[in-house]
C-alpha cells in the first residue's frame, strides 16, 4: 500500500512523459517541415546550451566550484568579439547593423573569435587565482564570490556598452540559409553551431578519456586529496581547467552572439541554462551536459509551439515546461542523468 | 557484525553524498540570489547612470537658475529594445528649443544638455533625463525622480506603450503638473486613462497604421495575412489597427506575439505558417533586425508584395541597419521622409542648425535630420513645440496647478507640423495623417516612397474603439468585417 503511494508521482510522470511523446508524434505528423524546424530550433538551441555548460561542468567536476560567473564570461565573450569585429574590421561605428555595410571576412570572424575565446579564458583564470583559490573546498564561500563577481562584470556590461542589443556578423561569404528541398533553415545555425557543439564534445572527450591531462582530471574529480598526495601539481591543473572551463564560455558567447545576439540579460539566461543542463544531467558529467542540453533545448523549442490545445493557448506559460523537467528529472534521479554521489 | 559493517558504509556514503546535496543546495539558493540581484543590480546600474548623467547637467547650472525658470524633464528609454533612439528623443525636442528659443547645445550629443533659452520670457531649465528601459516599472520610477527629486514641473516622455499607460496614470496623482507624451503610441494612454493633464500630440500605434490593411487587401490581394506583434500594449495597438483595417475588408488573420525583447525568434518563425498571403510585423525596435534576420535565415527573402510594417519597418535607422532586407516592404507611419513640403523642410533645417555633427551617440545615419523622419524624432520636437505654443500663450504663467496651461494646451494645434496638421481629440489625443509607403532603394540605399495619404485619422478608427471597447490585445479587436472611413479611399499621393 505504501509502496503504492510512493509510486504514484513515478507512475504520473511517465504518464506524463508518454502524454508528451503522443503530442509530438501527433504533431509530427500534421507539419513535417514546421515539426523539423522546431526540432532543429531545440537541437541548435541545446548545441549552444552545450558548450556553454561543458566548461561549466568541468569546473564542477574538478574543483566543486559553481561558477555563478560563467554566464557573465559568456556575455562579456560576446561583447569582447563585437568590439574586435567592428573596430579591427568593419570600421567601427555602428550601434546596431544587419547583413553590414561593409561586408565580414571570414577573418573578420575568426580573429574576434579566437581572440574574445583567449581572453575569457585569462579572465576566467584571473578570477580562479585571484579570488577562488584562497578560498578552495569552501564551497558556499566560492559560489557567493562568484555571484557577486558576475553582478559586477553585469553591471559593467550595461555601463560601458548600453543596453542595446548588439549581433555579431557571420562571413560574408558564408551562405544565409541551407536548403534541402522545400525545407530551409540558417546555414549558422545548423552548421557552425551544431558542428562547433560536436567538435567541442569530441574534443573534450578526447582530452578526458586519453590524455594524461584528462586522467589526471578523472583522477582528481574522484580524489582530489589523493591526487595531490601522488606528486600531481594540483593547482596547475585546477588553471588549467578554470582556463579551459571559461574558455568554453566565451567561445559559446561569440558563437551565442552571432546566431542571436549580445545583450543585457543573457548572462543570467545563460547561467540559468547552464544549471539547468547540469542538473538534468549530472553535475561534473559531460555526456550528462550533452543530454541535458539536448533535452532543455528540445522541451523549450516544443513548448513555445505546441502547447496549444484547440483555441486554449498555453504557449506564454511554456517557460514552465523546463523547469517540470527539471523536476521530473530529479524525481528519478535525485543526482541528476549521469550523477555520481561524489 | 555484519549489521554494524552495513551501519558504517551507510553512514559513509551518507557523509560522501553529504557535500553534493549541499552544493546543490547552495547552487539553488545562489540562483535565487542571483535572480534577484540581476534584476536589481540591472536596473540600479541604468538608474544610476542616467542619474549621474542628469546631475552633470544639473549641477552646472543649478547655481545659476533663476526662480521663474520653466523646470522641464525629458524621459525617454536608454536600455532595452528602443534604447538606441535616446539621443533621437532628447535631441527631437531640444533642437525645437535651440532652433526657436535661443537655448544653446552643450556639444554635438543632445544628452549632454542645452543652456539659455527662454519661453515667453521665462528661462528654460532641463532639469534631467528619465532613462527608463520599455518597462511600466522602469518609467514609473524614472518620471518621479524627474518629478519629485528634480523638480520638474513639465515632463516630455515617454518613449514606449506600457511607459505611457503607467506615465499617464501617474500624471493624475500629479494634477498640477504636465505631462506631454513623447512618442509612446498605446490606445489606452488617451482612450483609456483619460488623466487631464496628459496630453499626447502624436498618434497612437492603431492611427499609424491606418490604410495599410485595406491597401495589402485591396491592392496587394492578400486575404489571409500574418500578424507578428511585440506581447505589449504598442505591440497590441500598432497590429489592432491593421488588423481592424484588414478585416473590415473581409481579411482573415493569424496572430504570433513574442515578448518584447525577444532575441531568439526561431521558434516564433516556426510558428508562421508555411502559406499565407502577406505578413504584417508590429516588431519593433531591436527585435525588427533580429527578426528580419532570422526570418530570411530560416525562410528566405520575402516575396514580392508580402511584408508590410508598422512605423519600425520604415524608420530611418532600422531602414539603415537592415539594407536591401525590406525592400518593397508595405509601411504605415506618421511620416512621409520623401516630402517636400515648406514644413518638413522647416523641421529638418531646424535639427541641422541645432546638431550639424553626426554622433555615435545616434544610430546609423548618424545626425539628427538623418533621423528626421522617425517618430522618435519628430514626436518629442512636436512634443516641445506645443509646449512652447501653449507656455507662449499663457506668458509662462504656471501658478493655481498650472491651470492656464493646461487649459491652453488641450487647444493647442499644430496646423505647420512637418508631416501634416495635429490637432487634438476631447480626450487630449492627436487627430493625425497616416501615410503608406514602400520601401524602396536609390543607389543601394533603402529609402520611403509614399504612395497613399489617410488624412485625420481619428484614435477612434472610425467609430472601432472607444472607451468602452476592449483594448487592443493578444486576440484583441477581433476579426470581423465593419466599415471605415478610408476604405478604398486613401489618397495617391503622386506629388510631393
Amino acid at each position: 500500500m505504501t509502496l503504492g503511494i510512493r509510486q504514484l508521482p513515478r507512475t504520473a510522470l511517465i504518464a506524463l512523459g508518454l502524454l508528451v511523446v503522443v503530442w509530438l508524434a501527433i504533431k509530427a505528423s500534421q507539419g513535417g517541415n514546421t515539426f523539423l524546424q522546431v526540432t532543429l530550433n531545440g537541437t541548435t538551441d541545446a548545441a549552444l546550451y552545450f558548450i556553454v555548460a561543458a566548461g561549466f561542468t568541468l569546473i564542477f567536476g574538478l574543483m566543486r566550484v559553481v561558477n555563478m560567473a560563467h554566464g557573465s564570461l559568456y556575455l562579456f565573450g560576446g561583447y569582447i568579439a563585437y568590439v574586435a569585429q567592428t573596430h579591427w574590421y568593419a570600421g567601427g561605428t555602428s550601434q546596431f547593423q544587419l547583413g553590414a555595410t561593409s561586408s565580414t571576412s571570414i577573418w573578420g570572424f575568426l580573429v574576434p573569435l579566437v581572440f574574445a575565446t583567449l581572453v575569457i579564458g585569462l579572465v576566467g583564470l584571473g578570477i580562479q587565482q585571484l579570488l577562488l583559490r584562497w578560498n578552495q573546498g569552501q564551497d558556499l564561500r566560492q559560489a557567493l564570490i562568484t555571484i557577486a563577481v558576475s553582478v559586477i562584470i553585469a553591471d559593467q556590461l550595461i555601463a560601458h556598452y548600453g543596453g542595446i542589443v548588439e549581433s555579431i556578423q557571420q562571413p560574408t561569404s558564408w551562405p544565409n540559409s541551407i536548403v534541402i528541398g522545400t525545407f530551409r533553415y540558417g546555414f549558422f545555425r545548423l552548421v557552425v553551431v551544431l558542428g562547433a557543439a560536436l567538435a567541442v564534445g569530441v574534443l573534450l572527450y578526447l582530452l578526458i578519456q586519453h590524455t594524461r591531462l584528462g586522467m589526471i582530471i578523472r583522477a582528481g574529480v574522484d580524489d582530489r586529496p589523493m591526487l595531490s598526495a601522488l606528486g600531481v601539481n594540483v593547482q596547475l591543473v585546477f588553471a588549467g581547467a578554470f582556463f579551459l572551463g571559461a574558455m568554453l564560455a566565451g567561445f559559446g558567447g561569440v558563437l551565442g552572439g552571432t546566431m542571436i545576439s549580445v545583450g543585457p540579460g543573457l548572462d543570467s539566461q545563460f547561467l540559468l541554462n547552464s544549471l539547468i543542463v547540469v542538473i538534468i544531467g549530472g553535475m561534473g558529467s559531460l555526456p550528462g551536459a550533452a543530454i541535458g542540453a539536448l533535452l532543455l533545448g528540445l522541451v523549450q523549442s516544443y513548448s513555445a509551439i505546441y502547447l496549444h490545445f484547440g483555441a486554449t493557448d498555453l504557449t506564454p506559460y511554456g517557460v514552465l515546461a523546463q523547469f517540470i523537467l527539471v523536476i521530473a528529472v530529479l524525481a528519478f534521479r535525485p543526482l541528476g542523468l549521469f550523477g555520481r554521489p561524489a | 557484525m555484519t549489521n554494524v559493517a552495513e551501519e558504517v558504509t551507510r553512514l559513509e556514503r551518507g557523509i560522501r553524498r553529504w557535500p553534493l546535496r549541499r552544493l546543490a543546495a547552495a547552487a539553488g539558493l545562489a540562483l535565487c540570489g542571483l535572480w534577484i540581484a540581476a534584476c536589481g543590480g540591472k536596473s540600479s546600474s541604468s538608474a544610476s547612470g542616467a542619474s549621474s548623467a542628469s546631475s552633470s547637467t544639473t549641477s552646472s547650472s543649478a547655481a545659476a537658475t533663476p526662480s521663474n525658470a520653466i523646470r522641464i524633464g525629458i524621459l525617454s528609454d536608454c536600455a532595452g529594445d528602443f534604447g538606441a533612439w535616446y539621443n533621437a528623443d532628447i535631441g527631437g525636442a531640444q533642437a525645437y528649443f535651440i532652433a526657436h528659443n535661443g537655448a544653446k547645445p552643450n556639444g554635438p550629443v543632445p544628452s549632454n544638455g542645452i543652456t539659455g533659452g527662454t519661453i515667453a520670457g521665462h528661462p528654460i531649465k532641463i532639469v534631467g533625463y528619465g532613462c527608463a528601459d520599455d518597462t511600466a516599472a522602469k518609467a514609473l520610477s524614472e518620471v518621479r525622480r524627474l518629478v519629485e527629486a528634480d523638480k520638474a514641473q513639465i515632463v516630455i516622455g515617454p518613449l514606449s506603450g506600457d511607459e505611457g499607460i503607467a506615465v499617464a496614470n501617474y500624471s493624475k496623482t500629479q494634477p498640477g503638473l504636465t505631462f506631454i507624451n513623447g512618442t509612446s503610441g498605446a490606445q489606452d494612454t488617451t482612450l483609456k486613462v483619460r488623466s487631464p493633464n496628459f496630453y499626447r500630440f502624436n498618434g497612437d500605434g492603431a492611427q499609424w497604421s491606418a490604410g495599410v490593411g485595406d491597401v495589402a487587401y485591396r491592392k496587394l490581394g492578400w486575404r489571409h495575412a500574418v500578424v507578428i506583434m511585440d506581447d505589449y500594449a504598442f505591440g497590441w495597438t500598432s497590429a489592432a489597427g491593421f488588423i481592424a483595417d484588414f478585416c473590415a475588408d473581409g481579411g482573415t488573420v493569424t496572430r504570433i506575439y513574442p515578448p518584447l525583447g525577444t532575441t531568439d525568434y526561431s521558434s516564433y518563425i516556426s510558428q508562421i505558417p508555411q502559406k499565407f498571403d502577406g505578413l504584417f510585423s508590429a516588431v519593433g525596435g531591436t527585435g525588427t533586425l533580429d527578426f528580419l534576420k532570422q526570418y530570411t535565415q530560416s525562410r528566405g527573402a520575402f516575396k514580392k508584395n508580402t511584408l508590410a510594417g508598422n512605423i519600425f519597418l520604415g524608420d530611418p535607422a532600422v531602414l539603415a541597419a537592415v539594407h536591401a532586407a525590406d525592400v518593397g516592404a508595405l509601411v504605415g507611419q506618421p511620416t512621409n521622409e520623401d516630402t517636400s513640403s515648406a514644413n518638413a523642410a522647416a523641421y529638418i533645417s531646424a535639427l541641422k542648425q541645432a546638431y550639424p555633427a553626426p554622433t555615435t551617440s545616434l544610430p546609423k545615419p548618424g545626425t539628427l535630420a538623418g533621423l528626421a523622419s522617425s517618430v522618435f524624432t519628430v514626436n518629442y520636437y512636436m512634443a516641445a513645440w506645443a509646449l512652447d505654443k501653449a507656455l507662449t500663450a499663457v506668458h509662462g504663467d504656471l501658478s493655481n496647478g498650472q491651470a492656464a496651461l493646461h487649459a491652453a494646451l488641450a487647444k493647442t494645434t499644430l496646423p505647420d507640423a512637418p508631416y501634416g496638421p495635429v490637432t487634438l481629440d476631447q480626450n487630449r489625443q492627436a487627430i493625425v495623417d497616416n501615410y503608406i509607403a514602400d520601401v524602396t532603394t536609390t543607389g543601394g540605399t533603402p529609402g520611403i516612397h509614399t504612395i497613399y495619404t489617410v488624412p485625420g485619422v481619428t484614435q477612434a478608427f472610425g467609430g472601432t474603439f472607444t472607451p468602452t471597447t476592449p483594448s487592443p490585445g493578444r486576440g484583441q479587436p477581433v476579426c470581423q468585417k465593419r466599415a471605415l472611413p478610408w476604405q478604398g479611399k486613401e489618397q495617391s499621393i503622386s506629388v510631393h
